[in-house]
């Protein structure tokens, strides 16, 4: 999958500690309002999923919940909707959230990585206060974004959602602090 | 670093908080004057105390009360809407869409 931040990336050694990946040309979608958890439940997904949690839901994606009525699908190896937005309800009280083209996703991987954001957020993102499935809504680098903390492909991973717009100084902010740490690449 | 309790997000830095103004009742936008919407939108009480007032977590875009103490700045209480705020409010605008 072509990178759109091709132009920040740099050779890695193919041994890196810690590994930034873009999956903005990556399916997701989201779902709002008071009806969302009865629109997953009638696709099949589960909607007890408590706020601010992940859960993997194998060859479906990933459910997000970032409140009790606002969910994201996610899915990391399916290439994004091409689909024209439309802000028709898809349900009673259920509303499609265009987080596809609100929210670039990077995916930061390697056992450091946690100590690594501490450089840029406030929030411990380490294993103890901040298991598998768990979610944080916050800031990077002085800049809002939702960490998700789930596997992929066998590995713990942070998927970063960051504003499209700021996509590129997220991406620069966190290859600078991950020099650090002597590895890096997207 | 001073912490603000989201009911959402737990403990966060107060820099990811943006303040709403204050608590006040609504009056009735179909019936009330002018000054009296203004007053509702602008005017705040500027009594020390323990004053209710709307805050955003903004990187969740969550709205949320607080109750603060304005001469200590200590922040007592933060909770849900839905805990005074129970209705959905439609505004109609003459001869328009809500």
């Amino acid at each position: 999958m072509a990178s759109p931040l091709q132009s920040l990336a740099f050779e890695g050694g193919g041994n890196e500690a810690l590994v930034l990946r873009d999956f903005r040309l990556a399916r997701r979608a989201g779902v709002r309002g008071p009806g969302a958890s009865d629109l997953l439940t009638s696709h099949g997904l589960p909607a007890d999923i408590a706020p601010n949690r992940i859960s993997d839901q194998s060859d479906r994606g990933l459910v997000m919940a970032l409140s009790q009525r606002e969910f994201w699908l996610l899915h990391p190896d399916a290439a994004a909707s091409s689909q024209q937005p439309d802000s028709a309800a898809l349900a009673a009280g259920a509303w499609p959230l265009y987080c596809q083209h609100s929210h670039a996703w990077l995916m930061l991987s390697g056992e450091p990585k946690a100590a690594m954001m501490a450089k840029l957020c406030g929030v411990d993102l380490g294993d103890g206060a901040f298991p598998l499935g768990q979610v944080a809504q916050t800031q990077m680098a002085h800049v809002s974004v939702v960490i998700a903390h789930h596997d992929y492909q066998n590995e713990a991973v942070f998927s970063l959602f960051v504003d499209q717009s700021l996509a590129e100084y997220a991406a620069g902010a966190l290859i600078d602090a991950m020099s650090e740490f002597n590895q890096s690449g997207i | 670093m001073k912490i603000m309790h989201c009911p959402l997000n737990g403990p966060r830095n107060i820099s990811e908080f943006t303040y709403g103004g204050q608590v006040h009742t609504m009056p009735d936008p179909k019936t009330c004057d002018d000054p009296s919407w203004a007053r509702y939108v602008f005017y705040e009480d500027n009594d020390i105390g323990i004053v209710r007032e709307w805050w955003q977590h903004t990187p969740s875009s969550y709205w949320f009360i607080a109750e603060r103490h304005n001469g200590s700045d200590d922040i007592l209480r933060t909770y849900d809407p839905g805990e005074l705020f129970t209705d959905r409010v439609d505004f109609q605008t003459p001869g328009g869409e809500s």
